[in-house]
């Protein structure tokens, strides 16, 4: 996860048909990693308490307690079996926030996170290009090259990715990704990409 | 964890009409981590049999270099090339030995006899039952899906070109479904003329 | 060097004499040419190899010797000299078609398995506390890569590729005899008549089917080898068998003839 003018939130997905990115609101997104049911269910439900506590204190929950929130949830479920690695991301009065909840209970503030089976792969590419004042084409490439080399190199990750961008009006879709087409031809026109593939082979020619 | 699964891979061959078809993966993993993506797993063997191997990538290479040792001294013993039916045995007598302490291997042999032509095709699992299959055969991680692809797509007295084109897309596809394999197609093509590799454009991911 | 007795350097152990000589082989040589006559013809279709059967007294039931022997379904082999370690060599030769046929799924072709007992006999010349083999053979097989091929293996190792050729007490005549009757388009029949005619010159006493043995290699049909080799009996092959030592009264026929 990469953040700069805003959160950058790119994420994998499996079957190329399943969301991993869930939209809580217009303000929130949370990831999916690990039981796909449970992210799911557990996320929609967030959604349900986000607009509940809109309508009782009629003003957008912050993200630090959304997180909260399901922090405590999937912490009553301890030891029975639940399974979430999650990022709850989006923009409140604090500006943009970024929290890493799993289903232990642990819950993390920061401005950088990977979750799933291919985040150390992910890591190795965000740690090297990340930049607090990174600029929003870069961020955006940052996170699209990030999950291309963990959809690269992860046996369990791969397919497409989905590319959102969380400003202070809200997030935005930026595009779905085939990384395939990503490892031979690169993502496309788009803004802060390179021309051409990511694929070291590619890259050096041998094919 | 499986030692099968370790390192992933899967490796298929067809019979077609005078002519055999042999293909693989091209990903060396370590269990998820993707190593490199330019393992071959098929070797010839002759000029008219390729020998294919998923399974444990150190045993792949040390089974290549051994068979590549016993071929080697069988011409010069015999004076002539071995046989595709006398290499899948010689396959199988060599697996076998280590009957209580198995090489991590699936061999796969194709091949056309040397007077007749005729396509062969053999597999045996990891201490040497051989499987003298009339169609296809396949072994790797990606069994299960191989098996599902080749049922559908295979059929008889197909030509080299298209008897490439339904290996292509049956490796392809199946790998496509299987977390340890894929990563890259080479595909060889035996026929009594000529003999062709071809790599594939696959899917990285 | 090479006197009755042996002279010197006549040692169990086998050692050069000065002048270059193993004077063991030259013995053993010496024993083989004692021995009875053995021969072998090559034809067109075929190969004969045929051996005078000689029994030291009448009480002996000469039905239950056995000099032509089966190595394998495409291999037949006879010998002239010491019984005894021609039996040994049997044994060993069958064993070694046995193991070949385990690791390849076929039997293997002559010349593998002659250079197998070439190897055995040579190591006798050089192995301590042992002597050589008093046995030279004739070895005659069928294989698809060389088709029928008839080979003589000596007590050193040595071995050759014959088209006809004669071992044991009348080699030297049999051989000229054969020089004279042999031509390249001979066919098994006319073989086998030679192969006795042969054998009758220095014969001592009657040839009848109790003093004759012979076995021949039959050159198998397209359609023949083609069942051998079909896929479906992959794995279970039993092909025809090539080689076939005759019964006495199919020796008797031809005596007759």
């Amino acid at each position: 996860m990469s953040l700069s003018n805003g959160a950058i939130l790119p994420a994998t997905l499996a079957s190329g048909t399943v969301k991993k990115v869930i939209e809580i609101n217009k303000f929130l997104l949370g990831t999916m990693a690990g039981g796909a049911a449970d992210c799911q269910y557990w996320e929609t439900y967030l959604g349900i308490q986000c607009r509940l506590h809109e309508l009782r204190n009629r003003e957008r929950i912050s993200v630090a307690a959304a997180s909260k929130y399901l922090s405590n949830l999937v912490y009553s479920y301890k030891g029975m079996g639940l399974s979430m690695g999650t990022m709850i991301c989006g923009w409140d009065k604090t500006g943009p926030a970024l929290f890493y909840v799993d289903s232990d209970g642990t819950r993390l503030k920061g401005d950088l996170f990977s979750v799933g089976s291919g985040s150390t792969f992910a890591y190795g590419v965000l740690d090297q290009g990340y930049h607090w004042d990174l600029s929003d084409e870069d961020a955006q490439e940052l996170g699209r090259r990030s999950i291309y080399a963990a959809g690269h190199r992860d046996a369990f990750s791969g397919n497409t990715i989905n590319l959102y961008h969380v400003r202070e009006a809200g997030w935005e879709f930026i595009g779905n990704y085939d990384v395939t087409k990503m490892h031979y031809d690169g993502p496309g026109d788009v803004p802060g990409a390179p021309v051409g593939g990511y694929g070291y082979d590619v890259r050096i020619k041998t094919v | 964890m499986s030692i099968m699964e370790y390192n992933g891979g899967s490796v298929v061959a067809m019979v077609g009409k005078n002519c055999v078809a042999i293909a693989s993966d091209l990903r060396l993993g370590n269990q998820a981590l993707t190593i490199a993506t330019n393992f071959e797993k098929v070797f010839p063997v002759t000029d008219r049999i390729m020998l294919g191997m998923a399974g444990l990538a150190s045993d792949v290479l040390t089974l290549r270099d051994r068979f590549r040792l016993l071929v080697n001294m069988y011409t010069i013993k015999e004076e002539r090339e071995i046989e595709p039916e006398t290499f899948a045995h010689l396959v199988s007598s060599t697996l076998y030995e280590k009957r209580f302490g198995p090489y991590f291997i699936e061999p796969i042999i194709a091949g056309l006899s040397k007077g007749s032509n005729k396509p062969f095709i053999a597999s045996t699992d990891v201490i040497g039952c051989i499987n003298f299959a009339k169609g296809f055969v396949v072994c790797g991680t990606a069994t299960d899906k191989l098996f599902g692809v080749a049922e559908s797509l295979w059929e008889p007295d197909l030509e080299p070109e298209d008897l490439f084109e339904t290996i292509s897309q049956t490796l392809m596809n199946a790998v496509d479904r299987d977390a340890f394999s894929g990563w890259g197609v080479v595909v060889h093509v035996i026929t009594p003329e000529k003999a062709f590799t071809r790599y594939l454009r696959a899917r990285m991911d | 060097m090479a006197t009755a007795d042996g002279g010197a350097y006549s040692y169990s152990l086998t050692v050069f004499s000065p002048s270059g000589k193993l004077v063991q082989i030259e013995h053993a040589l010496a024993r083989v040419a004692q021995g009875t006559t053995s021969l072998g013809i090559k034809a067109t279709n075929g190969i004969v190899i045929a051996t005078e059967k000689k029994s030291s007294s009448l009480l002996m039931d000469t039905s239950m010797i056995e000099k032509v022997c089966m190595i394998c379904p495409n291999i037949g082999i006879v010998y002239s000299g010491m019984g005894p370690d021609y039996r040994v060599l049997v044994s060993k030769a069958r064993k070694s078609a046995q193991g070949y046929w385990k690791i390849y799924g076929e039997y293997p072709p002559t010349r593998i398995l002659v250079q197998e007992l070439a190897t055995v006999m040579q190591q006798a010349t050089q192995s301590g506390g042992v002597r050589p083999y008093g046995v030279s053979l004739l070895v005659a097989g069928w294989d698809l890569n060389r088709g029928p091929t008839l080979y003589q293996v000596d007590p050193s190792g040595s071995f050759w590729a014959w088209k006809a050729s004669a071992i044991g007490k009348n080699m030297i005549n049999a051989k000229t005899f054969l020089e004279k009757r042999y031509n390249d388009d001979i066919s098994l029949e006319d073989a086998i008549h030679t192969a006795l005619l042969t054998l009758k010159e220095g014969f001592e006493g009657q040839m009848t089917e109790k003093t004759i043995e012979l076995g021949v290699i039959t050159v198998p049909s397209e359609e023949e080898i083609a069942a051998g080799m079909a896929v479906e009996n992959a794995g279970t092959m039993r092909p025809k068998p090539t080689f076939r030592r005759l019964t006495e009264e199919e020796v008797k026929d031809y005596l007759a003839m």
